[in-house]
């Protein structure tokens, strides 16, 4: 970074860099998608007669959110660098310096900043802000259904809040270890002074938040109504709410590989001296795998919204059969981003956990790898697992026996993930903190998970349980009760370094007890209706499934309530918490070496790794 | 299960830890299987075919395959977290050994592993063999499927036609799925079976009714705006009564 001084423009005065933020890109975004919303709305020709869908009205809301794109890209400052480097010229190192924020003070957060640490923040801030609207999402569809006869909402708000929960989760789960943590802590526990790429790490973030705005455009233009899924053909006959998504996920997916290129070369070249492979932290392991997960199945998921707004747009027929299309393609491009993507949610967070384990009960991880060795088995199979979610899609028959042989496989690597955690709590000695909790917690819900998953995975009990509620509570045991569990003891566990003060441990106690009871509580209702009969999505249902769907509504309430106690803990603790001291968990790792606040290039001389972080334990035995 | 044996220490199995999980996973064992079987078996409906009877006898096997893992993991949890439990904020002392791994235990753990998996992987192939040649069945009772939004329309062999499903007890039925607009998916509750109706294809999936009795029909697969809504009855009535609902209803399809 600093040594980037070849080429510099003279900067006289303020450079244009220093006059972007986010309110210029605010202010850019919305005057370019007036202006190619007025000039498509005057220039773009007419539907022909008798054309059945909304193509020119697609175009204009397509267009226009292009618009919001670029503008809002623009003004945040994402293309100053790449417009220099067209005229031959690069950044100067004062605008350097600037963009790596260093004394800025909290205005460094509304920039394009290249520094890790404040990107780390500003991924956590929009993870608490995706689950606070995700979540709130999640109240209204359970308030609804509450009771059978007492759906309130109209349906097609219903259908729009199901797709958007669903989407927003997604989103939000995918992004809530790898996106904090593995941008704050990880460069640090590897002993570097930034991530390989820092100009890409803050275009990843600002991308993120230029998506967001065309999610929530979509709601005031007819909504999500097709689930977060969003099958063709229904997704064809969708109201435009339906362009909101396709621009969202085709914005999230180039965040998601910007930011998985920066990790994987982050961490396969920027490691400390003496950082060997086999002394890498076992998060890095899930951070890397996680991203590099994403990096093949991101574009896929691009590439079906890509198709999805041709059908819409320009009357292609990708996805209509009777047009030579077929549906079956979307479902196919959608699972081969959908399966390798819960492992995006789950590695990391699984793994934030494997690295906390010896921390907390003061003995060395339990075979480093067999972790890897699980890790990286998951990693491969699933990418060859995806037609488990069409076994009664009718696309192949022929093809059910072999996905579910892949599928089943699975359950081995995953038992190893279960090997290494209880083999590290096997006599160890239990500090008894939230991190530690979520220990057991992870292993309670992910057996549930993993259990009910091997049902799932079998294609004639799938034939029944398929498109449940069973499906629904499955999943959520997976990517919340194992996934959220991982990323909110990360949360309690890096966050004096990422604050320089302690997470108040009565209300991480609190919150891990209302949120675990009311998840159990929540989801077994859900498995219980499933088995009943419920199907998935639906907005009203049989008076037989009132009592699971009330027992499942309380539970996501005590959710409620103990997601709440953590996000007053985390402004709490962030503003008058107990001073941390460098190392409060006497932890072996990196990143507890150095002091808060952190230096902007973390350390003053770059450390060098004699050991793995794991030497805990006293005598040889 | 991780120590290593040395003849300072005495062999693993006396170990009081060892034997209180032990003995804490055959408790855990039988309560996990019998809590997770009764739940399966209590929630889901009572069968109206053996596909169903043999999908909750999957659940019951596959339950009780998967206890003693479960039940292994939850000995050890509870066995360590009833012990040297240390609360204060700066951490206890290290633990008194560094051990870091056990290739005996991995390899057992694996091992164990790979079986369940193979027999998970076998007794459902053995079923999904069974079901998929159900479909080829051509003295089965034919029927066709559509889905619209937001109504199932069947179709029988002599022209008649109906929005509630008549299926005769004992007898095996092929179903010819479609749909006329979106995707959706035929679900016969009671029966176990679920096929989706795509738009522009056809998809099969058979059946064999085996109680008299009217049970569910539902869309599980999204739908649109009254996806909630789309469900049917199927009446599956003695052989006598659906000859007769059937020639009444093909006369009234062919007088209209």
């Amino acid at each position: 970074m600093t040594t980037l001084t070849h080429k510099s423009v003279a900067a006289p005065g303020k450079s244009i860099i220093e006059k972007l933020n986010v309110f210029t890109a605010l202010a850019l975004g919305v005057i370019t998608a007036v202006v190619v919303w007025r000039l498509s709305l005057a220039f773009l020709p007419q539907d022909a007669d008798g054309a059945t869908m909304f193509t020119r009205e697609d175009k204009i809301t397509l267009l226009s959110m292009c618009g919001w794109f670029v503008g809002f890209m623009t003004g945040i400052g994402a293309l100053v660098g790449p417009f220099r480097w067209l005229m031959g010229k690069d950044l100067s190192h004062d605008e350097n310096m600037f963009l790596a924020g260093q004394d800025m003070g909290p205005k460094r957060y509304l920039r394009y900043t290249t520094d890790h640490k404040v990107v780390g923040i500003q991924y956590l801030f929009i993870t608490i802000l995706i689950f606070f609207l995700g979540g709130g999402l999640a109240m209204l569809i359970r308030t609804n259904l509450g009771h059978a006869t007492g759906g309130w909402i109209h349906p097609q708000a219903y259908n729009s809040i199901v797709g958007t929960h669903g989407i927003l989760m997604i989103v939000g789960t995918i992004i809530m270890v790898t996106g904090p943590f593995g941008n704050f802590i990880m460069p640090i526990m590897i002993g570097a002074r930034d991530m390989a790429f820092p100009r890409l790490n803050a275009l990843s973030f600002w991308l993120i938040v230029a998506a967001a705005v065309p999610l929530m455009w979509g709601q005031f233009i007819g909504g999500i109504s097709t689930g977060w899924s969003a099958y063709n053909p229904l997704a064809s006959q969708a109201p435009l709410g339906m362009d909101g998504y396709i621009m969202y996920i085709c914005i999230f997916a180039v965040s998601t590989m910007v930011a998985g290129a920066n990790i994987t070369t982050t961490v396969v070249k920027m490691r400390a001296k003496g950082m060997t492979w086999n002394r890498t932290p076992i998060f890095i392991y899930g951070t890397v795998a996680s991203v590099a997960l994403a990096l093949p199945a991101f574009p896929v998921f691009f590439l079906s919204q890509v198709l999805s707004a041709f059908d819409r747009a320009l009357g292609t027929t990708f996805y209509n059969t009777a047009g030579g299309g077929s549906g079956w393609l979307y479902e196919n491009l959608f699972w081969i981003m959908g399966h390798p993507e819960v492992y995006v949610i789950l590695i990391p967070a699984i793994a934030a956990l494997m690295e906390m384990a010896p921390v907390f009960t003061r003995r060395p991880l339990f075979s480093f790898n067999v972790a890897i060795m699980g890790i990286a088995g998951i990693s491969g199979l699933s990418a060859l697992v995806w037609a488990h979610h069409m076994y009664i899609s009718g696309w192949a028959p022929l093809l059910n026996a072999p996905f579910m042989i892949t599928t089943e496989l699975i359950s081995i690597p995953t038992g190893m993930l279960f090997l290494v955690l209880v083999g590290t709590l096997w006599r160890g000695r239990l500090w008894m903190t939230m991190p530690l909790m979520s220990i057991f917690a992870l292993l309670w819900n992910f057996m549930i998970g993993g259990i009910t998953g091997i049902y799932l995975s079998d294609v004639p009990a799938d034939a029944f349980l398929h498109g449940s509620m069973y499906v629904t509570a499955h999943f959520h045991y997976t990517l919340m009760g194992a996934g959220l569990t991982g990323a909110l003891a990360s949360l309690v566990y890096w966050f004096p370094k990422m604050t320089g003060r302690m997470f108040d441990k009565t209300l991480s106690w609190v919150s891990f007890w209302l949120v675990q009871i009311g998840f159990n509580v929540a989801f077994v209702g859900m498995f219980a209706v499933g088995l009943a009969g419920q199907p998935r999505r639906v907005e009203s249902y049989a008076p037989t499934f009132n009592t699971g769907n009330l027992i499942t509504t309380i539970g996501a309430y005590t959710i409620m309530i103990g997601m709440l106690v953590l996000l007053y803990g985390v402004i709490s603790s962030a503003r008058t918490g107990v001073k941390a001291p460098k190392n409060p968990w006497q932890a072996k790792t990196l990143e507890w070496t150095v002091d808060y606040p952190i230096p902007l290039e973390n350390f003053d001389v770059l450390p060098i790794v004699t050991a793995d972080a794991y030497g805990y334990g006293k005598a040889k035995s | 299960m991780v120590e290593v044996i040395t003849p300072q220490t005495p062999q693993w199995w006396k170990k009081p830890d060892v034997k209180k999980a032990a003995i804490l996973w055959v408790i855990c064992t039988a309560v996990i299987g019998f809590v997770g079987v009764e739940f399966h078996v209590r929630s889901m409906v009572r069968p109206a075919s053996e596909t169903m009877s043999g999908v909750i006898n999957l659940m019951r096997i596959f339950t009780w395959a998967a206890a003693p893992v479960a039940g292994l993991v939850g000995a050890m949890c509870i066995t360590v977290l009833t012990s040297k439990r240390h609360y204060g904020d700066n951490p206890p002392a290290e633990a008194d050994h560094e051990i870091r791994n056990s290739p005996r235990a991995t390899a057992l753990w694996v091992v164990v592993s790979g079986i369940l998996c193979l027999f998970a992987l076998v007794t459902g192939m053995i079923v999904l063999q069974q079901d998929n040649k159900a479909v080829l069945d051509t003295q089965a009772i034919q029927v066709n499927v559509t889905g619209q939004q937001w109504v199932w329309n069947f179709d029988y062999a002599n022209g008649a036609r109906s929005q509630d499903l008549y299926l005769p007890v004992n007898k095996p039925v092929v179903f010819h799925i479609t749909s006329k607009d979106v995707k959706h998916s035929f679900w016969i509750v009671q029966m176990g079976i679920k096929m989706d109706a795509n738009p522009g294809y056809t998809t099969e999936t058979a059946v064999t009714p085996d109680k008299i009795g009217v049970f569910d029909v539902r869309c599980a697969e999204l739908c649109g705006l009254l996806h909630a809504y789309m469900q049917t009855k199927v009446h599956v009535v003695s052989q006598a009564d659906y000859d007769a609902w059937l020639t009444a209803h093909a006369a009234t399809e062919a007088g209209a």
